[in-house]
């Protein structure tokens, strides 16, 4: 590899990293968004993920092969812990349910020493590879696309469009809800570890309210008509702030303005091509 | 193809600059909060860093070259600031990074450059172990465990037995200066009475107080930063602390911006500080005046402790002979130099090694001035 | 002790709730969770900060003027971001995030424009000093507050129950399509609404900012989490709900620190949140919703 390229590619490491991460991220949104549930709980999911797997570096020095999958049993179980109750609100309720869940979580982390307060958890070696972050992303899409083609993709967007009318139809309402939640927990399980494992150093404030409305950005300012649309969302979003670099204290307010025009132009996000499905 | 045009470019630009700006200024990044919400600390190390600068380049280093210093921000962002190291490193080809403003985000940075073997300097990063990332990270700024012993016992001085513990609990600055100040009040034999927490962005510490007033400790210790300790204090006055309490404050404490915030409550405040504006030696005379011509206002810690940083790093690249990193290392801890802070070397540890520059400070009408 | 605590935390609350009103307001009547509210807060904190230093009013006429400049600043908000979306139908959704990206760069541009120090009011505003009340301290800054909640939850107890305008307004609370086709202009009442929770939110800037001394662009984002708590908790677009939930939390907050311990009072209350959400879905104090889905 000519050193250049080398170069090129040591420059941008952390956001090529970061832009799939990202995508992770989107599509853990995308699949509760799916379903018609505005939960929030992707960051609290992350932030379970990035803490369970650091520690199982750090402290124990498990191979990252087992760290990774190990990595997304903790959300999972905090998604089957409050997804009963949770899953009965809609809306903003359910919203902000999950947002005083995330705190809550930030507020363990901050008490308990062993997980390192505020000081976070740092010196996490740098094992999240390019092929790890993008295969998981690919492989995730890929799912994602072939079960939204099926029959549970036909059922995910009945409960969509109108839940009562699903539910008449003989779909199983609650099923479904906890089914996305679980995918969601664990895609934002995956995203938590190799962050954890692509930066060093995590803390407490990186999984509160602001990262959960940002991952609520990627996936509205894509769309939701494919798999693929919130990752091109997370990109778009993941890249701003590294182009706008120039515009120095204004570029936040590119960042905010760029998202307000897309909403109010795009309703149906950046990339609103419907994927296709065989007649039924 | 790409990169030729691009060389071309930047010859023709240099050449368009003037023959002054000889065709390899001397590369050195800065990665400071510029934006978002603490914006203020990264503002004011900017403001040290230019002036340092504007001197720096009046006679030039290596025998006239200039430094060519890029500023990026971090939005106090993990990520962007660890994207904004690469990029000075892979694409400015910086011989030395200066920052970051935050402790959380150098556990981040630090691995970084350490990987590629640039010396990274922070000037404001005073948490626990920020040094044992790498060789090639070093600080500028004297961690708390310096400070706050010597704080402690000018307060002990005045017949201090019983210390209460006041800290911001979600950042890692006010935290890891609280573990400090814990450990030195108990070899200090200090009675730690009671310890208590809050937020960074709370304002309202009254349930707190309240209880702190009812143990009546002699004193009080504060972990934070300005914004907070300006209203722990405002509140205490409310609340009726009166003078027989002795307020202690951490590093977070030592900025201008307490006086203005806080006022009359703020009176009679002791704090440790590696640096104080009334510094009388000649050096320090010529930056305040020179810092208030440039940006008609005084400058804080954070502005002194850049502002020598870079100077400390230009020294040791004519001290290198030559602008490489390897070498740059080598040659800052070797340095010895005299700013505003007093005199500086680094430690093995790459700490600074002197806390002769430490002084105690009181305040008195809205101002900080020598504690006596 | 446990007299001033409770003290303490009244004084707390009663903050919460004056930040919470007009928050409910918007919430309950528009049916957005409209973020950039926290940045009204701020903007009157701005206003009153300029009024008084640079042109040397006296308080008493800088607040309401500051709270009429941020429920301006509200108008032409919701109508640049909202009332496109608002026509068209737009989900919930869609609204949450254009006023996301709205406060984003109203924040940034705050920020850039007015430089992100922390700024005090002038000094002798109003009585600093704290007096002395049957042994429990309370100051000037905290009585207006407390004053203040009061006085407005009462306005808009009555503005919202005794006026027609009140019916016009909870008509469009409850059904917004039937509202209209009862002939009550959606829009004029949106951006009513809009003015009076942007008023509520700059009032509560100027008094919050005067009693803690410490105004910056941010100062709006870090109530947001807590108004959200008051608001769900007394339930949405509920007035008195959002007065007893921000007094409870303040209280709650207060006894956390106060006796059990102060690293727990936020999580303390994020878990009440959360709780009331689980068992009590529409609020502590609200009617079960009959809207579905």
């Amino acid at each position: 590899m000519p050193v250049w390229l080398d170069n090129f590619l040591w420059t941008y490491q952390n956001l090529v990293h970061a832009l799939g991460i990202n995508g992770l991220l989107a599509l853990s949104m995308y699949v509760v968004l799916a379903v018609g549930q505005l939960s929030l709980g992707q960051a609290a999911f992350m932030g379970l993920g990035a803490y369970s797997s650091a520690l199982l570096t750090l402290k124990l020095d498990l191979p990252f092969a087992l760290v990774l999958p190990v990595s997304c049993v903790a959300p999972v179980l905090f998604a089957l812990a409050i997804g009963t109750p949770t899953l009965r609100l809609s809306g903003v309720y359910l919203a902000i349910a999950t947002i005083g869940l995330g705190e809550v979580l930030r507020a363990v982390y901050l008490n308990v020493d062993w997980l390192g307060g505020a000081l976070g958890l740092s010196g996490i070696p740098l094992r999240a590879e390019f092929w790890m972050i993008y295969g998981l992303l690919g492989a995730a899409i890929l799912v994602l696309w072939l079960v939204g083609r099926s029959g549970i993709g036909r059922a995910m967007e009945a409960v969509r469009e109108d839940a009562t009318a699903a539910q008449v139809m003989g779909i199983n309402l609650a099923r479904t809800r906890l089914g996305a939640l679980l995918a969601s927990a664990v895609l934002a399980g995956l995203a938590g570890a190799l962050g954890a494992h692509s930066s060093s150093f995590i803390g407490p404030n990186e999984y509160g309210f602001e990262p959960a409305v940002t991952i609520l950005s990627f996936a509205l300012l894509g769309g939701i008509a494919t798999p693929l649309a919130p990752v091109l969302g997370a990109f778009i979003l993941t890249l701003l702030p590294e182009l706008l670099r120039g515009f120095s204290d204004l570029r936040l307010v590119f960042n905010g303005v760029i998202i307000v025009l897309a909403v109010l132009f795009l309703p149906e996000g950046l990339f609103p091509l419907r994927m296709r499905r065989r007649a039924a | 193809m790409m990169r030729r045009c691009f060389v071309a470019f930047a010859a023709v630009l240099a050449f368009a600059a003037g023959s002054a700006w000889a065709q390899d200024a001397v590369p050195v990044g800065a990665i400071e909060i510029l934006s978002g919400p603490n914006a203020a600390y990264g503002t004011a190390i900017r403001a040290g860093l230019d002036l340092a600068l504007d001197e720096i380049n009046a006679t030039g280093v290596l025998g006239g070259r200039k430094i060519a210093l890029t500023v990026e921000d971090s939005a106090g962002n993990k990520d962007q600031a660890i994207n904004a190291a690469r990029k000075l490193i892979g694409r400015d080809r910086v011989i030395a990074i200066i920052g970051p403003t935050l402790s959380n985000e150098m556990f981040a940075v630090g691995p970084v450059t350490n990987e590629r073997k640039v010396p990274i300097v922070g000037t404001s990063t005073t948490a626990r172990g920020i040094t044992d990332i790498g060789p090639y990270v070093f600080r500028t700024s004297l961690p708390e465990s310096d400070v706050i012993p010597v704080t402690l016992k000018k307060a002990m001085s005045r017949g201090v037995k019983t210390i209460a513990l006041l800290y911001a609990n979600d950042d890692a600055f006010s935290k890891s200066g609280f573990d400090v100040m814990k450990a030195a009040a108990e070899k200090a034999g200090l009675n730690i009475v009671a310890i208590e927490s809050f937020g960074s962005k709370d304002t309202d510490f009254s349930a707190q107080l309240t209880k702190i007033k009812a143990l009546r400790p002699d004193a009080v210790g504060i972990s934070a930063l300005v914004e907070p300790t300006s209203g722990v204090l405002l509140q205490a006055h409310q609340l009726g602390f009166g003078r027989e309490t002795l307020f202690i404050g951490g590093n977070g404490a030592n900025s201008p911006k307490l006086g203005e915030i806080a006022g009359a409550a703020a009176d009679g405040l002791i704090v440790g500080s590696p640096w104080f504006i009334g510094k009388p030696d000649p050096a320090n005379q010529t930056f305040v005046a020179d810092f208030r011509k440039k940006y008609n206002k005084d400058p804080d810690q954070f502005a002194a402790q850049s502002y020598d940083a870079l100077r400390i790093v230009a020294a040791a690249i004519d001290r290198a002979g030559a602008a490489d990193p390897g070498k740059l290392r080598d040659a800052l801890t070797q340095t010895k130099f005299s700013g505003v802070m007093g005199p500086f070397a680094f430690t093995a540890g790459r700490d600074p090694a002197s806390t002769e520059g430490v002084v105690v400070l009181e305040m008195q009408g809205g101002k900080f001035a020598i504690a006596p | 002790m446990l007299a001033q605590q409770l003290v303490n935390g009244v004084l707390l609350g009663a903050g919460y709730a004056l930040f919470a009103l007009g928050f409910t307001l918007m919430f309950g009547v528009l049916r957005v969770i409209n973020l950039t509210y926290g940045f009204y807060f701020s903007a009157g904190a701005f206003v009153a900060l300029f009024l008084t230093r640079d042109f040397g009013f006296s308080i008493w006429t800088a607040l309401p003027l500051a709270a009429m400049a941020a429920g301006a600043m509200a108008v032409v908000l919701d109508w640049l971001l909202l009332a496109r979306l608002r026509r068209r139908g737009a989900p919930e959704l869609a609204s949450l995030m254009v006023t996301l990206g709205g406060v984003l760069a109203l924040y940034a541009a705050s920020t850039a424009i007015l430089g992100p120090d922390i700024r005090r009011l002038p000094p002798g505003l109003i009585a600093g000093a704290p007096f002395e009340l049957f042994g429990l301290r309370v100051t000037m800054a905290q009585l207006l507050i407390l004053l203040a909640s009061l006085v407005l939850v009462g306005a808009l107890v009555w503005l919202l129950h005794g006026t027609r305008l009140g019916l016009a307004i909870r008509a469009m609370a409850e059904k917004p399509d039937a509202a209209g086709l009862m002939g009550i202009d959606t829009g004029r009442i949106a951006a009513l609404v809009s003015f009076v929770s942007g008023c509520l939110a700059g009032a509560g800037g100027v008094l919050i900012g005067l009693n803690f001394n410490a105004i910056h662009p941010y100062m709006g984002e870090t109530m947001m989490l807590r108004g959200f708590v008051v608001v769900i908790v007394g339930g949405l677009g509920d007035i008195r709900g959002a007065l007893i939930a921000g007094l409870a939390l303040g209280v709650v907050e207060v006894l956390t620190a106060g006796y059990v311990d102060s690293g727990l009072k936020e999580a303390v209350a994020f878990a009440i949140l959360v709780a009331v959400l689980w068992t009590r879905p529409s609020g502590l104090f609200g009617r079960p919703e009959m809207r579905r889905a």
